[in-house]
């Protein structure tokens, strides 16, 4: 079943003469994982904002298309009230933390939806185990870390409880197991039917837990398909810079020097099974 | 160029007003012309042991020695001479309202040429692809941008030694590329590169020497194939190595390694034991 629809869209920021997004239409299902690869200005962030209304809501431009998330208009359904279906964690996590420390951060937004005094303090615990910030609860934000304010920032929008959740770059400033955990929760949350956007420059991450690649390039839609075939097309990330995974890569100049290797592998254990097998039919 | 640049003794320090220590008895030696990468969990201390090359921060005990003189003695400004450093964050640091102005402030306090300033901006900018108008205004600059621009301005300087705080954060990987590729030429024109980063496959790239920081201590410190073979030591420090390594590791188990691994390089070495009938 389809949560989220794009039919046209094209985006002109405010006083720029070119299109931020061109001709973007695609369909996302309840419970899929994506994953949206691409370089940096390639409309990657700015696709996500019309997603959750801040385009054109908050951000001002010419915004033509359609954009609907379960039936409703984007552009017109209130921004706080998407806020309830989709959650948001940005690359610049500084940006959106608001409050004097991490647990007002998290309940103040559930205070604000009235939710029962039992029921917010049930999802303040959940959420602050899930990013394993227990023991820094009451630290003023400014006196986090980079990573760490990434994850309050992930865990204030999981306390939302939202159906979609969208990692704009989320993990850029964790350190490699930070950024494991980041992507194995979204892995975990999309097993329990929630419905994953994740914009991400770490590929060896994204590979683990995506169904489906969306790859842009100067505000298109260069290709949307299978992770596993984007994601082992080594020539074709290269040229648009990006960076394969290093597996994938070992595999593919292992073909070039004449091994029988068919289909590439995408994480260590089909690299080890499909080069084992590749000596074997030699 | 193999005398020692950054020498550093039983340094701690303490942030005012923290219990805790964020450095707790690091001693570690830096020669002329090395290419480090510091890297380590949030928060193990990465960025408060760079700030100590700089004199940005002065040990609360130990000692650091700069060109063998000792930085407590010596003034931020004095220091910087010899010393770039770029923020992590750019906007830290980015502070004047031209991109001109930006990148010709720091030669210009050292005193070089009118000449040589226009021949630095014009190359720096060149081989960063930042095109740019240089009467624009820096904050106009995308994110990846602005990082550029911050380490060229540090770049145009030409100093001895340049310390970058995460390079990589805001950049897609050929942004990351076009700026290490910059560290690699000046580190090869003899100057000393000193990085901090979570992006391990620049890592490897790049770096010839790994120290690993874990709660204020340094656990590792060694040549970079070394160190990322210690796969579980690296774990208790919140890194992973690059699959490339863990790869190796499940194919080929014993092999000896002269230089830090890239995918071609790997392989090329499971195709030389396949030929061999080792694998």
């Amino acid at each position: 079943m389809s949560i989220i629809t794009l039919e046209n869209i094209n985006f002109l920021y405010k006083d720029s003469k070119k299109p931020a997004l061109r001709n973007i239409s695609f369909q996302i299902n309840q419970g899929e994982f994506i994953g949206i690869i691409g370089p940096t200005g390639a409309g990657k962030s700015t696709l996500c904002w019309t997603i959750n209304g801040v385009i054109p809501q908050i951000m001002e431009g010419k915004l033509t298309g359609r954009v609907e998330v379960k039936g409703l208009p984007s552009n017109k359904t209130p921004v706080a009230k998407l806020a309830q279906i989709i959650g948001i964690v940005q690359q610049d996590a500084e940006a959106q933390l608001l409050m004097t420390d991490i647990e007002k951060e998290i309940v103040f937004p559930l205070e604000n939806l009235s939710l029962p005094r039992e029921e917010i303090h049930r999802r303040l615990e959940y959420v602050l185990s899930l990013v394993k910030l227990h023991d820094e609860r009451h630290r003023h934000p400014f006196y986090l870390s980079g990573g760490q304010k990434q994850r309050v920032a992930v865990a204030a929008a999981l306390a939302m409880e939202p159906e979609i959740l969208i990692l704009d770059e989320a993990t850029s400033e964790l350190d490699p197991v930070g950024a494991e955990e980041i992507h194995d929760l979204a892995g975990r949350l999309k097993r329990e039917g929630k419905t994953i956007i994740m914009v991400e420059h770490n590929i060896d991450e994204l590979a683990k837990h995506a169904d489906r690649i969306i790859v842009m390039n100067m505000g298109e839609i260069v290709r949307d398909g299978v992770a596993h075939e984007i994601l082992t097309d080594v020539s074709f990330l290269q040229s648009l810079g990006i960076y394969p995974p290093q597996v994938t890569q070992t595999a593919f100049h292992l073909r070039e020097l004449g091994s029988m290797i068919d289909l590439l592998p995408l994480n260590l254990e089909e690299a080890v099974d499909f080069i084992t097998a590749s000596k074997k039919a030699k | 160029m193999n005398e020692s640049i950054i020498r550093v003794e039983n340094l701690n320090y303490q942030y005012p007003g923290r219990t805790a220590y964020a450095l707790e008895n690091v001693t570690l030696e830096i020669n002329g012309g090395e290419f480090i990468a510091i890297i380590g969990q949030n928060g193990s201390g990465k960025t408060t042991l760079i700030k100590h090359f700089n004199g940005l921060l002065k040990p609360t005990s130990g000692k650091v020695f700069i060109h063998g003189e000792e930085t407590s003695q010596k003034k931020t400004a004095e220091l910087a001479k010899f010393i770039g450093y770029v923020f992590q964050n750019p906007d830290h640091q980015i502070f004047a309202e031209t991109i001109r102005d930006e990148i010709t402030f720091g030669p210009k306090n050292l005193g070089f040429s009118k000449e040589r300033i226009e021949g630095e901006i014009e190359c720096v900018l060149k081989e960063m692809e930042l095109d740019v108008a240089l009467d624009e205004m820096p904050f106009q600059l995308s994110r990846g941008q602005r990082q550029r621009l911050a380490v060229a301005s540090v770049l145009a300087m030409e100093p001895s030694i340049l310390i970058i705080d995460e390079p990589t954060t805001g950049q897609d990987w050929k942004e990351s590329m076009l700026l290490m590729n910059l560290v690699q030429n000046l580190n090869e024109k003899g100057h000393t590169c000193i990085v901090t980063t979570h992006n391990m496959n620049l890592v490897s790239l790049f770096a010839r020497r790994v120290i690993v920081m874990k709660s204020g201590g340094v656990i590792l410190d060694g040549n970079t194939q070394d160190v990322f073979r210690q796969e579980n030591e690296l774990l208790t420090a919140g890194i992973k190595p690059p699959d490339v390594y863990l790869l190796a590791k499940m194919l080929l188990p014993n092999l000896q390694l002269e230089k830090p691994l890239t995918p071609d390089g790997l392989a090329e070495l499971i195709n030389n034991q396949m030929k061999l009938d080792l694998l």
